[in-house]
C-alpha cells in the first residue's frame, strides 16, 4: 500500500503543480479582466463611489455582484432598475422611501457623493458577468396567464383616497392585466413619474410591486385628494409605505394631472 | 502537560471562550433584525452588527488555533516554548487590536470588504502579531529536539495563512480585482490553509485519543492535505463565477470545488476509522466526541453542502442569498469551530488536574450545541431556498420576498437559543476546570494511564476529584 513518503509526495507534487497552474490563471485572468469590466469606463467618479462603497461598509447589508450580505437588496443592476433620478433621492434619506419598512443607515452624503455612488453603480451594472444575475424563469412582471389573474378591484368611492397601502404582493400583481393602459391619453408621462413612481408602482404592467398598481387611479382621486396624498403621504394615512417625494409645484400640477387621466 | 510553557495555551482558550460568548450576542442581534426587530438600529445597525459576528468569528478561531499550537508544538518538538513571555505579549496585543477594531465598526471606522473588514492600520498590527507568533513557534520547532509530520504541517498551515493574508492588503481601483484577491484571503484560508492547521489537530488528537499508530495516521494527514490543495486551490475559481472574470472560470471552478469534499470526506472516514481501531479507550470521551464529531460535522457542512451549491449552474442562483449563509455556518462549525473546542476539552484536564470528561454538563454541551447547530442550520436552509426560488425563479422584489421568510428567522433564533445553552454548558464545564497547574507539568499520567492501564500508583498532586468525576480515573506519577 501507499507508504509515509508516497504520501508526503503526492501533497508535495500535488500543491506545487496546482499552486503553478493557478499562477498562470491568475496572469490571464488579470489581462482579460480589464476589458471584461469595462475598465475604460471607471473615471475619478467611478472610483470615489467604489471607496464610499468600501467605507461605509455598504457590503455588510447588501451584495453586490453576489457579494456580502443578505440584509439589504442585490445591487448589481440597481442602476438598471431605479435610474440616477430615483437613487438620487433615496439615498438624501433611504428610510423617508420606505418608511416603517426594514432601515437603512441615513449617511450624510454630500451631493457629490451621491453622484459617484451612482457612477459606480452604473459601471457595476455594465460588467460582464457571464449571466448574473439571473432572469427570472417566470417573472411576474412579465404576466401571468390571463385566467389566473383575478379581475382588478372596482373602486366605487371616487372621492376617497384610499390607496391600499399593503405589502402583499399578490394582489397588486394581478390588477394589471385586468385593466387596460391608458398611457397614451391625455398628459404625457412626466419624466419624474418614469424616474421616482415606477420603481414602486405598476403602471400598464410595468414598475414595482411596493405599491398599488396605478392604472384606473383616476377613478379613485378628484384633484384635491390625490394633491393632498402626493403632499403628505402620512399625513393622509399614517404608517403608510408611500414616501413623500420631493416635487417642484410644477411638477406636481403635471403629475396629477397625468395620473388623474388613468381611468 | 510535559511541559511548563504548554499553559499558555490555557489564556488563548480563555480567550476564545470570551469571544465565542461576543459573536453568538451579534448573531442574535442580526437574527432580530432580519424579524424586523431592530431597535438598535441606532447604536449597531447590520452592517456594525455582521462584521462584528464574523470578525469575532474568525478571531476566536484563530485565537484557538495558536493556543492549540502551544499546546501541541512543544510536545511535538519535545522542548518548552521558545519564549513564553513573548506568548503573552502576542495575545494581549491580538486582543487589543481585535478590541479596537470592534469599537470602530461601531463608529462606522472600517473597510467594508466581507470577512476582510478590519481597518487598513490595523491591519498592519495583525500582521505583526502574528509575525511574532510565528517567530515564536518557528524558534520551537527549528530548535526542537524532533520534527514531526503533525508539527510541520502545522507550522505549514499557520504560515501559509500569515501569508495569505497579505494580498487582501493591495488596494485596487477595480472593484473585480478588489474581490478576486479577496478570495486569496478568504477562500484559500477556509479550503485551502486553514485544512491544515485542522488536520494536524485532528492528527495530533487521534494520536493521542485512540493510541494508533503515529505513522498511520500521519501518512493519511499527507494525503488529506494533498486532496486538500489539489481540489482546493483551483477550487477558488467558485467564487470567480459572476465577478467580472473570464468565462473558463466556471468549468475549471466547478470541477476543482466539486472535487473539495473528497478531502472532508477522507478526514471523516479516516477519524472514524482510527476510532474503531483503537483497542483502548481514552478516558476522556468527551473529546473523542468532539474530535470524530469535528470530522463528520465538517463533511457535512463543508462538504456536502459545500457541493451542494458549488456548480456554475446553481450557484447562479444561490449566489449571495441566505443558502450561502447556511453553508457558511455549518462549514465554520464543523470544520473549525469543533476542532477548537475538541483541543480544548482534550487539554483542559492535562493543564489542571480535573478530570471533568464524560461529566453531564459536557456531554449535554456537546449534542445541544450541535443539535441547535443543525436546526440553524436548517431554519437558514428554508430561508434561503424560498428566498431562490421566489426572488431569482418568480422575480418578487427583495424586499417582498424578506417578508415572506420572516418566519423562518424565529425558527433561526429558537434553534440559535439551544445553540447557546450548548455553548454556555461547555463555558461552564470550561470554568470549572480552573487555573493550569504547575503540578501537572511533567504529569502525563493522565494521558498515559489508559496506554499502560497496569500501572496505578496514587499521586497526591493532584487536585481533589469532583464529585462528578467518574472512579474509573486511576492516577499515576510520571
Ligand atoms: C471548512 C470549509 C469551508 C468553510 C468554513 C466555508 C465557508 C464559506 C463561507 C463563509 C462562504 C460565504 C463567503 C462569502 O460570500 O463571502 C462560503 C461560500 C461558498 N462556499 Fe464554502 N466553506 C467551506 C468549504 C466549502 C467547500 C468544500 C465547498 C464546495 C464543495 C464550498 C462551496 C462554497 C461556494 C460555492 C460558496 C459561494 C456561495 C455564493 O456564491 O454565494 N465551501 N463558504
Ligand atoms: C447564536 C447563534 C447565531 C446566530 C443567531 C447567527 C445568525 C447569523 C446571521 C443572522 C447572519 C447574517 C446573515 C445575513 O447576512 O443576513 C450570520 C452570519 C454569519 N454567521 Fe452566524 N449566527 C450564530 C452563530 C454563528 C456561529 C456559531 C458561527 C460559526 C461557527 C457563525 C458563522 C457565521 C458566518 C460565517 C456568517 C457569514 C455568512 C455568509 O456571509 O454567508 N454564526 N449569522
Ligand atoms: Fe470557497
Amino acid at each position: 500500500m501507499l507508504s509515509k513518503s508516497q504520501a508526503r509526495t503526492f501533497f508535495l507534487v500535488g500543491t506545487l503543480l496546482f499552486s503553478v497552474l493557478f499562477l498562470f490563471l491568475t496572469i490571464d485572468t488579470v489581462r482579460q479582466v480589464p476589458a471584461q469590466t469595462r475598465a475604460k469606463n471607471i473615471t475619478p467618479a467611478v472610483a470615489r463611489g467604489k471607496h464610499l462603497w468600501d467605507q461605509n461598509n455598504c457590503m455588510g447589508c447588501h451584495t453586490l455582484l453576489g457579494e456580502g450580505a443578505y440584509y439589504a437588496p442585490e445591487l448589481t443592476k440597481v442602476y438598471e432598475r431605479r435610474g440616477a433620478a430615483w437613487m438620487d433621492v433615496f439615498l438624501k434619506d433611504p428610510q423617508a422611501m420606505f418608511p416603517g419598512q426594514r432601515k437603512m443607515v441615513k449617511y450624510k452624503f454630500s451631493d457629490q457623493d451621491r453622484q459617484d455612488l451612482i457612477a459606480f453603480f452604473k459601471w457595476i451594472g455594465e460588467m460582464d458577468l457571464n449571466g448574473f444575475p439571473p432572469r427570472p424563469s417566470r417573472d411576474l412582471n412579465a404576466g401571468l396567464p390571463a385566467q389566473v389573474t383575478p379581475p382588478a378591484p372596482p373602486s366605487t368611492r371616487a372621492d376617497v383616497p384610499a390607496p391600499r397601502p399593503t405589502t402583499q404582493p399578490s394582489s397588486q400583481a394581478a390588477t394589471r392585466v385586468g385593466a387596460a393602459p391608458q398611457v397614451a391619453a391625455a398628459p404625457a408621462m412626466p419624466v419624474k413619474f418614469q424616474q421616482l413612481c415606477v420603481a414602486c408602482h405598476m403602471l400598464g404592467g410595468k414598475g414595482g410591486r411596493v405599491g398599488p398598481a396605478l392604472d384606473g387611479v383616476g377613478k379613485k382621486y378628484n384633484v384635491t385628494s390625490l394633491r393632498k396624498w402626493l403632499e403628505d403621504p402620512q399625513g393622509v394615512k399614517p404608517g403608510t409605505a408611500m414616501p413623500k417625494l420631493p416635487f417642484t409645484a410644477q411638477e406636481l400640477d403635471q403629475m396629477v394631472a397625468f395620473l388623474l387621466a388613468q381611468k | 502537560m510535559k511541559f511548563k510553557s504548554q499553559k499558555v495555551a490555557y489564556w488563548f482558550f480563555a480567550a476564545c471562550m470570551l469571544l465565542l460568548t461576543l459573536q453568538l450576542t451579534y448573531g442574535f442581534i442580526m437574527a432580530f433584525a432580519h424579524m424586523g426587530l431592530d431597535g438598535l438600529h441606532d447604536y449597531i445597525p447590520f452592517n456594525a452588527a455582521r462584521a462584528t459576528h464574523t470578525n469575532l468569528l474568525v478571531v476566536w478561531l484563530l485565537t484557538g488555533f495558536m493556543g492549540a499550537t502551544h499546546f501541541i508544538i512543544p510536545e511535538e518538538a519535545d522542548r518548552e516554548l521558545h519564549s513564553v513571555p513573548l506568548a503573552y505579549l502576542q495575545l494581549v496585543s491580538l486582543l487589543v487590536v481585535g478590541v479596537v477594531a470592534i469599537i470602530g465598526f461601531h463608529l462606522n471606522w472600517w473597510e467594508g470588504r466581507k470577512f476582510l473588514e478590519i481597518p487598513r492600520p490595523l491591519d498592519y498590527l495583525v500582521v505583526v502579531n502574528v509575525l511574532l507568533f510565528i517567530y515564536n513557534i518557528g524558534m520551537t520547532v527549528w530548535n526542537g529536539k524532533r520534527f514531526t509530520t503533525t508539527g510541520i504541517v502545522l507550522f505549514m498551515g499557520l504560515f501559509s495563512a500569515a501569508l495569505l493574508y497579505l494580498p487582501g492588503m493591495i488596494y485596487f481601483t477595480n472593484h473585480t480585482f478588489d474581490s478576486y484577491f479577496r478570495w486569496w484571503v478568504v477562500h484559500l484560508w477556509v479550503e485551502g490553509v486553514w485544512e491544515l492547521i485542522m488536520g494536524a489537530i485532528l492528527a495530533y488528537l487521534l494520536i493521542k485519543l485512540t493510541g494508533v499508530d503515529r505513522e498511520v495516521i500521519e501518512k493519511w494527514l499527507y494525503v488529506i492535505v494533498g486532496l486538500t490543495f489539489l481540489s482546493g486551490i483551483l477550487g477558488t475559481g467558485h467564487h470567480y463565477y459572476y465577478i467580472g472574470t473570464p468565462r473558463y472560470w466556471l468549468w475549471i471552478g466547478g470541477l476543482f470545488s466539486a472535487l473539495e469534499p473528497l478531502a472532508f470526506l477522507g478526514m471523516a472516514l479516516f477519524a472514524v476509522a482510527m476510532y474503531r481501531r483503537s483497542g483502548r479507550q481514552h478516558p476522556n470521551k468527551i473529546s473523542l466526541y468532539w474530535t470524530v464529531g469535528c470530522a463528520i460535522m465538517a463533511f457535512v457542512g463543508a462538504g456536502f453542502l459545500g457541493f451542494a451549491h458549488t456548480l456554475p449552474q446553481v450557484n447562479m442562483y444561490t449566489h449571495g442569498t441566505l443558502v450561502t449563509a447556511m453553508h457558511g455556518h455549518l462549514a465554520f462549525w464543523g470544520a473549525y469551530a469543533m476542532i477548537v473546542l475538541a483541543i480544548i476539552t482534550y487539554s483542559m484536564p492535562l493543564m489542571t488536574g480535573r478530570k471533568l470528561w464524560n461529566n453531564m454538563p459536557g456531554l449535554l454541551a456537546f449534542w445541544t450545541s450541535n443539535i441547535g447547530m443543525v436546526g440553524m442550520t436548517g431554519a437558514f436552509a428554508v430561508a434561503g431556498i424560498a428566498q431562490v426560488y421566489l426572488e431569482r425563479k418568480l422575480g418578487l422584489d427583495f424586499m417582498v420576498v424578506q417578508k415572506e421568510i420572516e418566519v423562518h428567522f424565529f425558527g433561526l433564533t429558537l434553534a440559535a437559543t439551544l445553540f447557546s445553552v450548548g455553548i454556555t454548558l461547555f463555558i461552564y464545564n470550561f470554568i470549572k476546570h480552573g487555573l493550569p497547574r504547575d503540578e501537572m507539568v511533567g504529569d502525563q499520567s493522565l494521558d498515559a494511564e489508559w496506554v499502560e492501564p497496569h500501572q496505578a500508583q496514587t499521586v497526591s498532586a493532584a487536585p481533589a476529584p469532583e464529585k462528578s468525576t467518574p472512579k474509573t480515573g486511576k492516577k499515576a506519577k510520571a
